[in-house]
């Protein structure tokens, strides 16, 4: 079942499969088959027979540290828990019920009780052996785990006044299921089932012969009640309608609160003063503070100041969650209980709880003890509730400072309006000033500078400001430095720094030079964001592209893929060149076309005369190749020769001999090499 | 592509104050303007992590004993802390400009993810600029006898009582962005904005069982108002009942005696024999819760709550003292 947030659900039990101890498994199996001529019973098929043994552990002697989840009131607290049940959160939900109580206790009986004891009225022995731990006699089945345990050693008469009855154990243990994302009643569990153990009295405040409050030390112990569970009353005698409160005979008023409040923060009240004074036996750290007469030892019960004696429990204070600054000084205190085990605080919480007062008139009362599977101390004191103390607070915004006069020998503390503080200050000369010094909580909101916010500086000295009246003001140079100091402090920090500049600097560094460039990188076609290490290919490839789409502007105009002949010039009348060119006379294509027909019938052919190549390859071949080429292009030249003088017989006209189709018309055209070629023959037989 | 090295170098730096990715970052482990861990120690900073108490809070008198104050942060402060963080990071004048051209766009980050940095798992991320963050330091005893109390912010007077419950994603609720045991006396709150009242409530952890109880002289009495074992609220109109005390003891509750006290108001689940469920449901009392903000005067002078020990005029007019008359 879901939790909603905020709510809790209460279980008056939640029992284990098995409680602690020693198990055996036997585990049998039965195979059955059918065959061809049957079924084969158990018999047939025997399986060996699995004897395990198996122990169910479960805390005995000392709650594991990780298994108590809080407890209330908190360990070393002082404050007005008078009216509050001390209890304790227990991180497995079935823990109070995962052992067998014993005799007089019935299976649903929590094996665990919580009881409150005040100073004097019981010992605690820490770090005893386990065969100890419990009132002789009294014997535990099973092993233990660990070696070393604490007990309470305590007296019939106590049990029967302050430890519950038989009847209140079951009621004093329950089970709470929390919702899971409420983190501050998780605090670490897994699946948000608690065991809670309440303790059934109140931790009363003490009263002095005056009736003055005092407080009065209590200890809180979960203690195991196995095979003791009939040491317990088995009823209450008859109620009273009210309690009263312990007695204290110390006479406290030497004492306010804010000197408990300085006592308890371990550091002398007032210097120079004896924190014993007075006599009365105000045992602040150790045992050797206390009077012998007004703290008979345990074992003298002849002794015993009388019947009233149990509920004289002397105050005493050794809270160890020393509040560093609370000091008079105007500088902060360092802290001052670093490097305290665990188990130094635990023994310190036990140390006021080693002697036990002697019971009522001794002889017939019986020790028993009890195996103590956790403690710890609190201090039940007057008025301090957390309602007091918030309703009472001196509420001011910082700035303000204290009403109460500055402590000897220190002149108040110059503060300003603006919540600047006037501090001392050396210069890196020497100098002794006063600065204003003003730390990043301000009393006044803080309104930018026009522009926006701070601009950046490198330096701190950048940060250094003079103010009208003269002195500096430094509490924008100290951030500056006190931030450069943490960044220095941590060496993968200033890697991490350095990593960045490596990266980020050069690469932006790098992209800024390409955006400088980025008209050129869009006619190349490069997305600017992409550049990277295959620049160059990518510019390479865009180039290619770009002569693709515009070879105009960098290769020139293409050569056509036909080329156009040249345009024959000729001149007169068509019909005649015709006739001249095939040698035959004008008139023969006059006429009707029969005619005409009949007539290039009987018309001769004329035939051009062949050259003569046996007098060509006669020629002499003193000058070689090239005198026998020459010969060879002059015969040619001749037929030319000859053809261009049958051209220019006079009364031929020039016809344009073109290629049929072609659209080109005749064009002056330049000379090309083939001209060349010919004009140079030409020149060169007139030469010859 | 004709590169005049000249002109490029001289643009460079106008180049790189454009080239500024605005990024924004979704992810605490993602890189954006500044890598994720850069990014996380930097936000850190912002929030005074770290930072010697004595530079938060120059003098003792300041913050005395059994003591709220309530302050703004000065967003230059920690600008100039964050910048004294990076200069580390600068060797030469070109990461200085460098710098300088990242330095908003690192500022805008940081701003936002400041406010991230408290953030339940499983919500949304905070988005947008700065704004103005607030706060307080409480020395008291109650920071160190009641480890883990609540703090509550919000931004408009709530118009439930006092002692409503608000879930966590309620919007009248401002985000905390640092809460804070600095010493075991003191704790240091800072609010997103500028919360209009604050409540500050005892540890809840554990729930406490107890009695409403009354002094008289040595002697002590307590009451317990019934609850409906069902519903777990008051039973109206039913008379507190008298807790019965062991005789001869000093606090120890007669629980037998209690239980037929109970049994004697119907509704408690008592009357058929109470279970220890029973019995600590009857038993739970709810924490205290104090309340800062006064809604009919939410404007006080200044002079009722700060007392600073130099006037700003004496200042002033002692540093100018102006015509001689």
């Amino acid at each position: 079942m879901a939790v909603g947030e905020g709510k809790f659900v209460l279980y008056s039990r939640i029992s284990p499969p098995l409680h602690a101890g020693d198990y055996q498994l036997t585990a049998r199996q039965d195979l059955g088959a059918s065959t061809s001529t049957g079924a084969l019973g158990p018999d047939e098929l025997p399986v060996q027979q699995l004897e395990t043994h198996f122990r169910v552990r479960s805390p005995r002697f000392a709650l594991p540290p990780d298994q108590a989840l809080s407890t209330f009131p908190p360990a070393n607290a002082e404050g007005s828990f008078g009216s509050r049940l001390p209890q304790i959160v227990i991180k497995r939900r079935t823990l109070p019920w995962e052992r067998d109580v014993g005799p007089g206790g019935v299976e649903t009986t929590p094996w665990l009780a919580l009881v409150v004891i005040a100073e004097g009225e019981a010992e605690l022995k820490l770090n005893q052996p386990i065969a100890q731990c419990a009132t002789p006699g009294v014997h535990f089945d099973g092993v233990a785990e660990a070696e070393l345990g604490s007990y309470l050693q305590v007296r019939k008469s106590i049990v029967d006044k302050v430890f519950p009855t038989r009847l209140d154990v079951p009621l004093l243990a329950h089970a709470r299921e929390v919702d899971i994302h409420d983190t501050e009643l998780m605090m670490g569990d897994d699946d948000g089932f608690l065991a809670v153990v309440i303790a059934n009295r109140l931790p009363l405040p003490g009263r002095d012969a005056d009736g003055n409050e005092v407080p009065v030390k209590y200890l809180a112990c979960l203690i195991n009640l196995e095979q003791q569970f009939q040491v317990l009353r088995e009823r209450a005698p008859d109620p009273s309608p009210f309690t009263v409160h312990p007695q204290v005979v110390l006479n406290s008023n030497l004492f306010t609160l804010p000197d408990w409040d300085r006592i308890s923060m371990g550091m002398p009240a007032f210097p120079g003063m004896d924190l014993v004074a007075g006599g009365a036996g105000l045992g602040v750290h150790a045992a050797a503070a206390r009077p012998a007469a007004a703290r008979p030892a345990a074992s003298v019960t002849a002794a015993a100041p009388g019947p009233t004696a149990m509920a004289s429990a002397p105050a005493a204070a050794s809270r160890t969650a020393a509040a560093a600054p609370y000091e008079a000084g105007g500088a902060w205190a360092s802290k001052a209980a670093a490097g305290r085990s665990t188990g130094d605080v635990y023994a310190d919480m036990a140390r006021p709880f080693e002697r036990a007062y002697a019971g009522i008139l001794g002889g017939g009362d019986p020790t028993y003890r009890f195996p103590v599977l956790l403690h710890w101390s609190f201090t039940s004191a007057g008025q301090t509730t957390f309602r007091n103390l918030m309703e009472g607070a001196d509420l001011g915004l910082l700035g303000t400072t204290s009403t109460e006069p500055p402590p000897a020998g220190r002149p108040a503390p110059e503060v300003v309006e603006t919540g600047h503080v006037g501090l001392g200050h050396k210069t890196r000369r020497g100098d002794d000033v006063r600065i204003w010094y003003r730390g990043p909580f301000v009393p006044h909101p803080t309104v930018d500078p026009p522009g926006g916010r701070l601009p950046l500086a490198h330096a701190s000295d950048q940060l250094r400001i003079v103010v009208p009246d003269g002195r500096e003001d430094l509490s924008l140079a100290a951030a500056f430095e006190v931030g450069r100091l943490l960044a220095l402090s941590r060496p993968s920090l200033i890697a991490s720094l350095l990593r960045w500049r490596q990266l980020h600097y050069q690469a932006a560094r790098r992209e800024a030079i390409w955006r400088l460039q980025a008209d050129f990188l869009e006619a190349m076609a490069i997305d600017l964001e992409r550049i990277g290490r295959d620049v160059g290919g990518l510019l390479g490839r865009g180039l290619a592209k770009v002569i693709a789409a515009q070879p105009m502007d960098f290769l020139g105009n293409p050569r056509p893929l036909a080329t156009p002949g040249r345009a024959l010039a000729i001149s007169g009348d068509p019909l005649r060149a015709l006739t001249t060119g095939l040698g035959i006379a004008a008139s023969a294509l006059v006429g009707q076309p029969g005619e005409v027909l009949s007539r290039l019938a009987s018309t001769a052919v004329p035939k051009a005369p062949a050259p003569n190549v046996t007098a060509l390859g006669g020629m002499s071949s003193a000058t070689g190749v090239l005198a026998t080429s020459r010969a060879v292009l002059k015969g040619m030249q001749d037929l030319q020769i000859n053809r261009l003088a049958l051209d220019a017989i006079p009364g031929l006209g020039t016809v344009a001999v073109g290629a049929v189709g072609s659209a080109r018309k005749p064009a002056a055209r330049k000379p090309d090499a083939l001209d060349k070629l010919i004009d140079s023959l030409g020149k060169q037989e007139e030469q010859e | 592509m004709k590169i005049d090295s000249t002109e490029l170098m001289s643009k460079l730096p106008l180049q790189l104050a454009a080239a500024v990715p605005d990024v924004v970052v979704v992810d605490e482990d993602e890189d954006g303007v500044l890598p994720a861990e850069l990014r996380n120690a930097m936000v850190r900073l912002r929030l005074l992590e770290g930072v010697p108490f004595a530079y938060l809070v120059a003098d003792s008198a300041l913050l005395p004993p059994e003591s709220i104050r309530f302050f703004y942060v000065d967003r230059r402060w920690t600008d100039a802390l964050v910048q004294g963080a990076l200069s580390v990071g600068t060797v030469c004048t070109a990461d200085r400009t460098q710098l300088t051209a990242q330095y908003p766009a690192v500022r805008n980050e940081l701003d936002q993810e400041e406010r991230n940095r408290r953030r339940r798992e499983g919500m949304a991320r905070w988005q947008g600029g700065a704004g103005p963050v607030s706060g307080f330091l409480l020395r008291s005893q109650a920071v160190s006898g009641w480890p883990a109390m609540h703090v509550r912010a919000f931004s408009v007077d709530p118009a439930e009582a006092d002692d409503a419950r608000y879930p966590e994603d309620d919007p009248r609720r401002m985000r905390l962005l640092r809460l804070e045991r600095l010493a075991p006396a003191v704790l240091l709150c800072l609010f997103d904005g500028i919360p209009k009242v604050v409540h500050i409530e005892e540890p809840r952890q554990g729930i406490q069982f107890g009695f409403e109880a009354t002094g008289e002289g040595d002697t002590m009495r307590a009451t317990l108002p019934p609850r409906d074992a069902s519903t777990s609220e008051y039973i109206e109109g039913a008379d507190p009942i008298e807790v019965p005390f062991r005789a001869g003891a000093t606090g120890v509750v007669d629980i037998q005696e209690l239980e037929r006290r109970l049994a004697a108001v119907p509704g408690t689940g008592a009357g058929d024999g109470l279970s220890s469920a029973e019995y600590a449901l009857q038993l739970v009392r709810f924490p205290w819760r104090q309340v800062f903000g006064d809604p009919e005067d939410p404007k006080p002078p200044v002079g009722r709550v700060l007392r600073p020990t130099v006037s700003y005029a004496s200042l002033v007019s002692a540093q100018f003292p102006g015509p001689r008359r």
